[in-house]
């Protein structure tokens, strides 16, 4: 077969136009890379997070119970077709503010992957989770002490060294507790100690959790849910439960490997965009080049190449660039970037440690599709512009709609503005293209920009926007409820009462009760809290009157009035008229509510009703509340019958996690955002010199200077790219909010608003700005070095 | 006959604006004829000498080539007919710009099964010395004889020049010139030029004068005079 000579230039050409191919191959090159990168250590981690659960040996579920379980309880239990697994913990508040969740070193189950260091050996030292150690800056020699210990010298059981930074496979997500909207690794921690020192902690500091493994372990999904369902039940008779968590329920043990799922998919969309962006920057290029070259290439077509033959030679250089630019990404994502890949989970995650693993798909993902897209875009491009007849391309008519004649403009208009705007009608197309770059780089730079202040002000707006300052949820002691003991019941739950009754002024009485999103909602499921408030709150303001539903009676016959919280009603788009159904947390049942406002909270998703309402729809009895609100800390309760207080810090974990595992993806995003800027402008801009080089020289020879010329040639280019680049702003801004309420919805429980503050425009229109003179800088050079006897070339 | 042209029209616009270019032109060339169209600026030449390389059609009439119409021809086949008998020369060179002397002519060898020997033709046109030399380090007369070898590699059955000396010197007008004599004798192809030089006519076996899109008249000249020995 013969060698194609016109192949002979393709070295020439990427020798010629260096700095177009090496800006396109640099952008392709840092894409593929970091995609590869993050497709392979996720691949990696994945498969190890998968492996985990029988190199670990992870649990099926775990349940909590009050006190230690009797030997019957024990044989009772494990003839369900259960082993069972003693895993207590003890929780200490640390002088750093964070809680530690302390376990003894397991050897059965959930077993404990050491990441660095060694495990303790005796009573005083500790492994700590190592994720939990880099957010609180604590590394193995150090020492940590329980808050209990105060300025004294600790006592045994109140300071540890730290000899070792772990990962618990039961943990690879730092949920302290499962109903939590989000995980917390800088307030939350877990570690391991001896055996020795965990027999030292007093029995009534405990907790007595159980984890358990199916003796025939259930062979599908389904059928793991089905035997969790039933199992609860099962225990129930047996055993009084505090807490019952299957694993598929467990956030702390599914949530990373969902997450690492999901993430996924939006790494394959941004390669994609880019992958597209590029082929149609190179399709302008291409564009470029056959203008330029279209008396040669109609005479290749009068000697008899094909259309075909023309189109591959032309597409070739944009595929090689691509596939050198692919296997150059991949082989920095399988070294240098798959590092900084699963950097940023275990920023996130707490995961065991990981074996790079080839990942055959990623390697397709990363560089047969980009070739694949490449290939497209240019060969539709090519096809498009290679369409004409040797004749046309011979004569340059190169349109197909020839211009009959310029269009007219006002001789009023500035001679230089009229010229500029001939440049601008000129190069339209290139224009439309950059167009659609920027506003690919705007989504890209606000959502880099504004997430990180969008978490800022979640902060500020919660804060802001407490409902009390505290907020206190009784725990009733279950004795209270045991319906084989009522004498014994009927007096703890009084002594509840009395015990929970208290004189702080500033406290108020609300009732609660947490439904859940329906199990057929299209969305995310989450927990709704529904507040029964008193009568003219102090707290909670315009909660509408009970009274039609208290005289209705049942619940079936009206439906209560409610007002919802503004995070209700933003995230699912509910506002006052509209109609919600809730249902049951661990139950089929559903309700009904009419919205009649919605209240500036945005905390929460949350329901508010008057508290007789709210005892009344659940049936909770006349009395029934479930905690305070408050603004000075409440202190004559007894804090085992409070089972938890709701404040900002609780509040606001999610935006804090948010922002430490998504901190340095924002930076990356950003750089993309800028990069594809910086490309697109110096490509597009490249070309308006390249295809105006004669007119450049010969206004040269006529006496202008490179300062006037660039004013005339760069300075559309400047217009174009503001105009561009403002009237994108408001469409991105709508499109990533809009994006970002689906995927909460679809993702997330709780809501957070991509709040896009005056501060994240300015910063882009700065980014913009900054690069864009960066590039004019550059080209302003290029007309400078514009030769003049480039108007006596070529002239046909 | 090798080349028959019958009854070729041709006609651009519409109502009012409509100008007929060609107005029915017919014309026969044996193998290894060397023809001459001459005529004014708008005269069709141009037009005819296209149809008949198959980059642009006529609206109506026939060409024959060897015995093979082109009239239903489609777009590839149409492709294929250049690349089998045409070569092509220009009055601009168009010559690919990043590539040497002998790559612009091994372009042209590429289409061909019976390509000439490159190096041979490199000396013929006495471009050896210049074959690694990109366009741009070329005068305009080694520009056009590059083209010429380009066309000629592919020792086509017809060669179609348009104007190939337009753009040069006295002096290197008539070297390019002998250098299509000697090619037109050594590889023996059919020759079309059109020019504006009446001088050239003199070199040609047959001339067709073209004024409005007809031949005002042929002359087929008993002797051709060779270029070196034109004047104009």
């Amino acid at each position: 077969m013969k060698r194609n000579p016109l192949n002979n230039r393709f070295l020439r050409d990427l020798r010629d136009d260096l700095g177009k191919y090496v800006v396109i191959a640099l952008l392709m090159i840092f894409t593929i890379g970091f995609v590869s990168g993050f497709l392979v250590a996720d691949g990696s981690m994945v498969r190890a997070y998968n492996e985990s659960f029988t190199k670990y040996n992870v649990e099926d579920g775990n349940f909590r119970i009050q006190r230690r379980m009797n030997k019957a309880q024990w044989k009772s239990i494990e003839g369900l077709g259960l082993y069972l697994y003693e895993l207590f913990y003890r929780e200490f508040e640390l002088d750093n503010g964070s809680t530690l969740r302390v376990y003894q070193n397991r050897d059965q189950v959930d077993l404990v992957c050491l990441m660095e260091g060694e495990f303790p050996k005796k009573p005083g030292e500790i492994a700590i989770d190592r994720m939990y150690a880099e957010n609180n800056g604590l590394k193995v020699g150090d020492t940590i002490r329980a808050a209990a210990a105060g300025d004294e010298e600790p006592k045994p059981g109140e300071s540890w060294q730290i000899t070792g930074l772990v990962a618990l496979s039961d943990y690879s997500t730092m949920f302290s507790d499962n109903n939590d909207t989000m995980f917390d690794a800088l307030g939350f921690g877990v570690a391991v100690v001896t055996p020795e020192e965990f027999a030292q902690y007093p029995e009534d500091t405990l907790y007595f959790n159980y984890a358990w493994k199916y003796a025939d372990p259930p062979k599908t999904e389904a059928e793991e849910n089905d035997r969790g369902e039933d199992l609860v039940k099962d225990l129930s008779k047996e055993i009084r439960l505090e807490n019952y968590i299957p694993r598929y329920a467990n956030q702390a043990i599914r949530f990373a490997g969902e997450d690492m799922g999901s993430d996924r998919a939006m790494m394959e969309l941004l390669l994609y965009i880019m992958m597209v962006i590029i082929a149609f920057v190179f399709g302008v290029t291409i564009s470029n080049t056959i203008s330029q070259e279209a008396p040669v290439i109609g005479t290749l077509r009068a000697m008899g190449f094909t259309k075909g033959e023309l189109v591959r030679h032309y597409m070739a250089m944009p595929l090689i660039v691509t596939l050198l630019s692919a296997l150059v990404g991949n082989i920095l994502g399988y070294t240098v970037l798959k590092n900084v890949c699963a950097g940023m989970y275990y920023n996130s995650y707490s995961l065991t440690k990981y074996v790079t693993v080839w990942n055959a798909d990623a390697f397709v993902r990363t560089t047969v599709f980009p070739i694949v897209i490449m290939a497209v875009v240019t060969w539709g491009v090519l096809r498009w512009s290679l369409g004409l007849t040797p004749l046309q391309f011979l004569r340059r008519q190169l349109r197909r709609r020839q211009m009959k004649r310029a269009f007219p403009l006002s001789v009023r208009i500035p001679f230089f503005d009229r010229f500029r705007m001939r440049v601008i009608a000129q190069n339209l197309p290139n224009y439309l293209i950059l167009l659609v770059g920027i506003f690919f780089a705007n989504i890209l730079l606000i959502f880099g920009l504004a997430l990180p202040q969008a978490l800022d002000h979640y902060q500020e707006v919660v804060e802001n926007n407490l409902l009390s300052k505290h907020q206190y949820i009784m725990q009733i002691p279950l004795d209270a409820m045991d319906e084989d003991h009522k004498l014994v019941s009927a007096f703890r739950m009084m002594e509840f009462v009395s015990e929970t009754e208290t004189e702080n002024e500033t406290a108020e009485k609300f009732s609660a009760y947490v439904l859940r999103t329906p199990t057929d909602s299209p969305y995310h499921k989450e927990d709704v809290m529904v507040y029964g408030v008193q009568a003219g709150s102090r707290y909670v303001s315009g909660v509408p009157a009970s009274e039609g539903f208290m005289q209705k009676g049942s619940a079936a016959e009206t439906y209560p009035e409610v007002l919802i919280s503004k995070a209700y009603s933003d995230k699912y788009d509910v506002f006052a008229g509209d109609r919600i159904e809730l249902q049951e947390k661990y139950g089929e049942e559903r309700y009904t509510f009419l919205v009649k406002g919605v209240y500036d909270y945005q905390a929460s998703i949350c329901v508010f009703m008057e508290q007789k309402a709210l005892n009344k729809c659940f049936d909770l009895g006349k009395d029934y509340f479930s905690g305070y609100f408050s603004d000075t800390p409440i202190t004559d309760i007894d804090v085992k019958y409070i089972g938890s207080q709701i404040n900002l810090e609780s509040l606001t974990k999610v935006s804090r996690q948010l922002k430490i595992s998504m901190g340095s993806m924002m930076y990356l995003v950003d750089f993309f955002a800028v990069a594809i800027f910086m490309v697109l402008i110096y490509i597009l801009s490249k070309i308006i010199i390249e295809k105006n080089a004669q007119s450049i020289s010969m206004a040269k020879i006529l006496g202008y200077t490179g300062g006037e010329i660039g004013k005339l040639y760069i300075r559309s280019t400047t217009v174009v790219y503001l105009v561009c680049f403002v009237a994108t702003i408001p469409a991105v801004s709508a499109l990533i909010r809009y994006l970002m309420k689906v995927m909460i919805r679809l993702e997330m429980t709780g809501w957070i608003e991509l709040y896009v503050g005056n501060k994240v425009y300015v910063q882009m229109l700065a980014l913009g700005v900054l690069s864009y003179a960066v590039v004019a800088f550059f080209e302003y050079r290029k007309i400078n070095k514009v030769p003049m006897d480039e108007a006596l070339k070529n002239t046909e | 006959m090798f080349l028959e042209i019958k009854q070729i029209k041709k006609a651009f616009g519409q109502g009012d604006s409509r100008v007929e270019v060609l107005r029915g032109i017919n014309l026969s060339l044996k193998k290894g004829e060397f023809c001459v169209l001459l005529g004014p600026s708008g005269s069709g030449k141009s037009t005819l000498l296209n149809i008949i390389g198959g980059i642009d059609s006529a609206d109506s009439g026939e060409i024959v080539i060897d015995g093979e119409p082109m009239s239903h021809m489609k777009e590839k086949q149409l492709t294929m007919y250049r690349r089998k008998h045409l070569g092509y020369i220009f009055q601009m060179y168009n010559l690919i710009p990043n590539l040497t002397v002998r790559e612009n002519i091994e372009v042209g060898a590429y289409l061909s099964d019976k390509a000439l020997d490159v190096d041979e033709l490199l000396r013929l046109l006495g471009l050896w010395e210049h074959r690694g030399k990109v366009p741009s380090q070329l005068s305009g007369g080694q520009q056009q004889r590059t083209a010429i070898g380009r066309a000629v590699v592919k020792n086509p059955d017809i060669l179609l020049c348009d104007e190939p000396t337009g753009a040069l010197d006295y002096k290197t007008s008539k070297e390019i010139l002998k250098l299509i004599e000697q090619v037109n004798k050594t590889y023996g192809n059919t020759i079309i030029m059109v020019t504006h030089n009446d001088a050239i006519k003199f070199m040609a076996d047959t001339v067709v004068r073209l004024r409005d899109g007809a031949i005002r008249d042929t002359v087929r000249n008993e002797r051709r005079v060779s270029a070196e020995e034109l004047e104009w």
